[in-house]
C-alpha cells in the first residue's frame, strides 16, 4: 500500500512541472495533484471495499447500553458536545460571512469590527478551538473513561467531574473573550490560528492542562492491563497542545524571521499535534465499537503513534518555503512532510482494512458513513498536503485558494466528519436517546455535498489563479478569475451551514434524558424509554 | 518484571511528552534562537512614529489576511554578485521585485507580516510602485472607484466627509486622475498613519 502511495504522489506531483503528457489532457498541475488522490482514493475504496462474509454487528439496544450510565457524566460530556456545537453555528455562521464578503466586498463595510480582516480570524479561531477541540475533547473524556474499563455507573469521581465542568467553562470563556476581543481590534495579528490575544489563551491552556490531569488520572484508575492507544493519542494530544500554545505566546521569539520560524511551527502543530492525534485516537476506538471487531492491526496503531510524533513536530516550515527562513529548516520541513505518508496511512490503512467486507454494516448505520468519509479524507487531504508542500508544488499553488480548500478538505471532511462519526456513534449509548435517523442523513449529505463543492471550488480556482500568476497576467486577472470560484464556495457553504441546523436539533435529541437521570444507578430494565 | 511500555501510563505520559519536546526543541527552538541572534546584531530600525503607527492600524485591520509581504525566490539558484547574494525571484513572484526578500528585510518588526494567503497583490514594494498618498486614500476609501473588480472591502469609517468640531490630524485627501464627483474627503489620522506605513514600503531588503 505505501508503494502505491508513494506512486501515486509521484504522479500527481510529476503533472505539476510537466507540459508533456499531462498537458495532452489539458490537465493543470493542481487538479492533477488533487484528481491523483481521488483517484487514488477510489481505488483504494473499492479494494477494500468488497468481500464475502458481510455480517451486522448485533449491537444491544441503546437505551439497555444506556442504563447504569452515570447522569453526571451524560451530562458533562453532553455539555461539551452543546457548548462545541454553538461554536460550530457561530463559527460557520461567521465562515459564511467571510464567503460572502469575497463575492460582495461591499457587504458590512460600515464598522471596523466586521472588517473582513477581523471576521475571518473570528471564524478559524471559533471552529478551531469552539468547535473542534471542544467536540474532540468532550468525546475524548467518554473514550478514555470506557476504554479504560472505569465502573459504568460512576467513570468519574467527584473532583474528576468538577475538573471536567471547570476545563470546560474557562475554554468557552477564552474563546468567547478572544472573539470579542478580537472583534474589538485586539488582534495577534498575522499569527494564524493563534489571532486572540494572550489573556483570552490563558483560561483555555488552564483548561488544557487540568484536561491533560484529568484524563491522566483516569488512565491512572483504569481496571485493565492495559492503556488503549485512543488514550495515548488523546492523552499525548492534549499535553503537545499546552507545549505548543506557550511556544505560540512565549515573549522571546516575537519579531524578524525567529517569530517566522516559530509561525511556521506553530501553525502545523496546533492542527497535527492537537486535532489530528485527538480525531484519530476515537476513531481507534468508534470504529471498532461500532464494527463489533477489533481493529484490523493494533501494532500499525503503535506504529503510527509514534512516527506521528517524529514527522509531524518538523513538518511546520513548509508554510514559509522559498522564504527568508533558513534553507535547511525549509528542506527538513519538505522532506518530512512527505514523510507523512507513513503515519497518516498506518491509520487510514489500518481503518480502511477493519471496515472491510463491512458494507452493509455502514449501510445500515447512520454514524459509520461519517467515519468512512473522514477515514478516506484524513488519508486523501493528507497526500494533497504531502504534494503541496513539494518546492515546484509550492511555486504554484502557495498563497492561493488552494490552501483554502485543503485546510477545510482536512478540518471539515477529516475531523469534523470524525468528529459526527463518534458523537452519533457514542452519545446515544451515554445518553440513552438517538437521534432522528431521517435528520442525520440529511446532515450527512449536506454536509458532504456542501465540502466537495468547496473544496473542489478552492481547489480548482486556486490552481487557476497560480497558474496565472506564473504566466505573468495581471494580478487583477487572476483576481477576475477567481470570482465564479468564489461563489460556488458560498454555495457549499450554505449547505455546510444548513447541515449543522440538522446536527444542532440532532444533538438536542440525545440530549441526557429523563431516563438516564432517573434510573441511571438502578440499572433499569429499560420501561419507559420514549426516543430510542 | 519485563518493561512494557502498553501497561504504563507513565511511560505513556512521559515518552511521547518527552520526544515532542526533543523535537520542538530541534526545530523550533533552536533555529529561533539563531535568528534571534542575528537579528541583535542588526543596526535598530529607524524610528518613524507615523509609520509604527501605521503599522498597528494595518495590524488591527488585519490587513495580512489578504496582503503578503514576501516576495519568494530559489535559494538553489542563489548568485553571488559583487560579494553580494542575490536570489532569483519565483515566476509567480516576478511582478513584485526582481530580488527575492532577505531576513533583514524582517528585523526588528515584531509581528513579521509576511503573510500566508495572497487574495490581494504583495505589498513588499508597494511605496515604491503606487507613491501617490491620493491614491491610496481614495482606494482605502473604496477600491472599486481605483480598481474596479477589486474584492478589497472598503474602509470608509477611516474617513469623513465634513472634518469633526475637534479635529486634530486629520488631513484633507486631495483628487486623483479618473476620479470625478463624489464627496470631498478627510483622512481620520488612522487612514493618515496606515497610508503612510504603506507608502514606506519600498521594496525588498536582504
Ligand atoms: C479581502 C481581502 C483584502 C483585504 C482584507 C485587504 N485588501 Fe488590499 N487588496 C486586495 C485586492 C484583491 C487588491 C487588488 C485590487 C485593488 O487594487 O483593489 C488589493 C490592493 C491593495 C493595494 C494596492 C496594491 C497594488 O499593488 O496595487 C493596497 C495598497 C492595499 N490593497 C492595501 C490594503 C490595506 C492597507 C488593507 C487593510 C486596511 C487591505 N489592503 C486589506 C484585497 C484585500
Ligand atoms: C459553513 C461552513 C464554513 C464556511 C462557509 C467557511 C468559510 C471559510 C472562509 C471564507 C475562509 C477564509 C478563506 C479566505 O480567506 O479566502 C475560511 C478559512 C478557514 N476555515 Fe472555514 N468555513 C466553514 C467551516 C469551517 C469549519 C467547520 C472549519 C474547521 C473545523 C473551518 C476551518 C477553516 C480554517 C482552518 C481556515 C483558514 C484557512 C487558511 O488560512 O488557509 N471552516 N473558511
Amino acid at each position: 500500500m505505501i508503494a502505491s502511495t508513494v506512486i501515486a504522489l509521484g504522479v500527481s506531483a510529476l503533472g505539476v512541472n510537466a507540459p508533456g503528457p499531462l498537458a495532452i489532457f489539458g490537465l493543470a498541475p493542481g487538479a492533477t495533484v488533487l484528481i491523483g488522490v481521488l483517484a487514488f482514493a477510489c481505488w483504494l475504496g473499492w479494494r477494500l471495499g468488497g468481500g464475502a462474509n458481510t455480517k451486522i454487528p448485533v449491537g444491544i439496544p441503546i437505551f439497555v447500553a444506556a442504563a447504569g450510565n452515570d447522569p453526571r457524566f451524560a451530562k458533562l460530556v453532553s455539555r461539551y458536545l452543546m457548548s462545541a456545537c454553538f461554536w460550530l453555528l457561530l463559527g460557520s455562521a461567521f465562515g459564511l460571512l467571510v464567503a460572502f464578503k469575497l463575492v460582495d466586498p461591499e457587504l458590512l463595510t460600515d464598522s471596523s469590527a466586521l472588517t473582513f480582516g477581523r471576521v475571518r480570524p473570528a471564524h478559524t479561531m471559533i471552529v478551531l478551538f469552539g468547535w473542534a477541540g471542544l467536540a474532540l475533547v468532550g468525546m475524548g473524556l467518554y473514550v478514555v473513561a470506557k476504554s479504560a474499563w472505569l465502573p459504568m455507573h460512576q467513570p468519574l469521581q467527584r473532583w474528576e467531574l468538577g475538573a471536567g465542568n471547570l476545563a470546560l467553562a474557562l475554554w468557552n470563556a477564552g474563546v468567547a473573550g478572544g472573539v470579542l476581543l478580537l472583534l474589538s481590534g485586539h488582534v495577534n495579528a498575522g499569527r494564524e490560528y493563534r489571532m486572540f490575544v494572550w489573556p483570552a489563551m490563558v483560561p483555555i491552556a488552564i483548561a488544557v492542562l487540568l484536561l491533560a490531569v484529568l484524563v491522566y488520572r483516569l488512565l491512572a484508575r483504569r481496571q485493565v492491563k492495559g492503556v488503549y492507544i485512543s488514550g495515548w493519542f488523546i492523552l499525548s494530544a492534549l499535553v503537545w497542545i499546552a507545549v505548543v500554545v506557550v511556544m505560540g505566546y512565549q515573549p522571546r521569539w516575537t519579531s524578524g524571521v525567529a517569530d517566522r520560524v516559530i509561525d511556521g511551527y506553530y501553525i502545523h502543530n496546533a492542527v497535527g499535534m492537537f486535532f489530528t492525534p485527538l480525531a484519530v485516537g476515537l476513531t481507534y476506538y468508534v470504529l471498532p465499537k461500532l464494527l463489533n471487531k477489533p481493529i484490523y492491526s493494533y501494532a500499525l496503531g503503535v506504529l503510527g503513534f509514534f512516527t506521528h510524533i517524529v514527522f509531524y513536530t518538523v513538518i511546520g516550515t513548509h508554510h514559509y518555503v522559498h522564504t527568508a527562513i533558513p534553507q535547511w529548516l525549509e528542506t527538513t520541513s519538505v522532506v518530512f512532510s512527505v514523510a507523512m505518508i507513513v503515519p497518516v496511512w498506518a491509520s487510514t490503512g489500518n481503518f480502511l482494512l477493519t471496515m472491510k467486507g463491512e458494507r452493509l454494516a455502514i449501510a445500515h448505520s447512520y454514524s459509520l458513513p461519517f467515519i468512512v468519509v473522514g477515514v478516506i479524507a484524513y488519508g486523501v487531504a493528507s497526500l494533497q498536503g504531502s504534494a503541496e508542500s513539494l518546492p515546484w508544488v509550492q511555486e504554484t499553488l502557495h498563497l492561493t485558494h488552494y490552501t483554502v480548500g485543503h485546510a477545510h478538505f482536512a478540518m471539515y471532511a477529516f475531523v469534523s466528519f470524525l468528529a459526527w462519526g463518534a458523537i452519533y456513534g457514542l452519545l446515544p449509548r451515554l445518553t440513552g436517546r438517538e437521534p432522528p435517523v431521517a435528520l442525520v442523513g440529511v446532515h450527512f449529505w449536506l454536509a458532504l455535498a456542501g465540502i466537495l463543492i468547496y473544496v473542489l471550488s478552492m481547489c480548482i480556482g486556486g490552481e487557476q489563479q497560480g497558474a496565472a500568476w506564473v504566466q505573468g497576467k495581471s494580478f487583477m486577472e487572476s483576481v477576475r478569475l477567481m470570482s465564479p470560484y468564489l461563489v460556488w464556495r458560498a454555495v457549499g457553504g450554505v449547505l455546510m451551514f444548513a447541515s449543522h441546523i440538522c446536527f444542532a436539533v440532532a444533538l438536542w435529541r440525545m440530549r441526557p434524558g429523563a431516563f438516564s437521570m432517573a434510573f441511571g444507578h438502578q440499572g433499569a430494565s429499560g420501561l419507559g424509554q420514549g426516543e430510542a | 518484571m519485563a518493561f512494557n511500555i502498553h501497561q504504563s501510563h507513565k511511560m505513556i505520559l512521559l515518552l511521547p511528552a518527552g520526544m515532542y519536546l526533543l523535537l520542538v526543541i530541534l526545530c523550533a527552538v533552536v533555529p529561533a534562537e539563531i535568528e534571534r541572534q542575528r537579528e541583535a546584531q542588526a543596526p535598530p530600525a529607524p524610528e518613524h512614529p507615523l509609520v509604527e503607527k501605521g503599522r498597528a492600524v494595518f495590524r488591527q485591520l488585519n490587513c495580512g489576511a489578504c496582503h503578503t509581504q514576501q516576495v519568494r525566490g530559489d535559494e538553489h539558484l542563489a548568485l553571488e554578485i559583487d560579494g553580494r547574494r542575490i536570489v532569483p525571484v519565483l515566476a509567480a513572484d516576478r511582478r513584485f521585485a526582481s530580488e527575492a526578500t532577505g531576513s533583514a528585510h524582517y528585523d526588528h518588526e515584531d509581528p513579521a507580516m509576511m503573510g500566508t494567503q495572497r487574495t490581494g497583490p504583495d505589498l513588499t514594494g508597494v511605496g515604491a510602485r503606487l507613491p501617490g498618498t491620493a491614491w491610496h486614500h481614495w482606494h482605502l476609501h473604496d477600491p472599486r472607484a481605483v480598481s474596479p473588480d477589486s474584492v478589497m472591502p472598503a474602509y470608509r469609517f477611516l474617513y469623513v466627509d465634513e472634518l469633526p468640531a475637534d479635529a486634530k490630524d486629520y488631513e484633507e485627501v486631495g483628487r486623483i486622475d479618473g476620479l470625478t464627483g463624489g464627496p470631498k474627503l478627510y483622512a481620520t489620522p488612522k487612514a493618515v498613519a496606515l497610508v503612510e506605513y504603506l507608502l514606506s514600503m519600498q521594496g525588498v531588503k536582504r
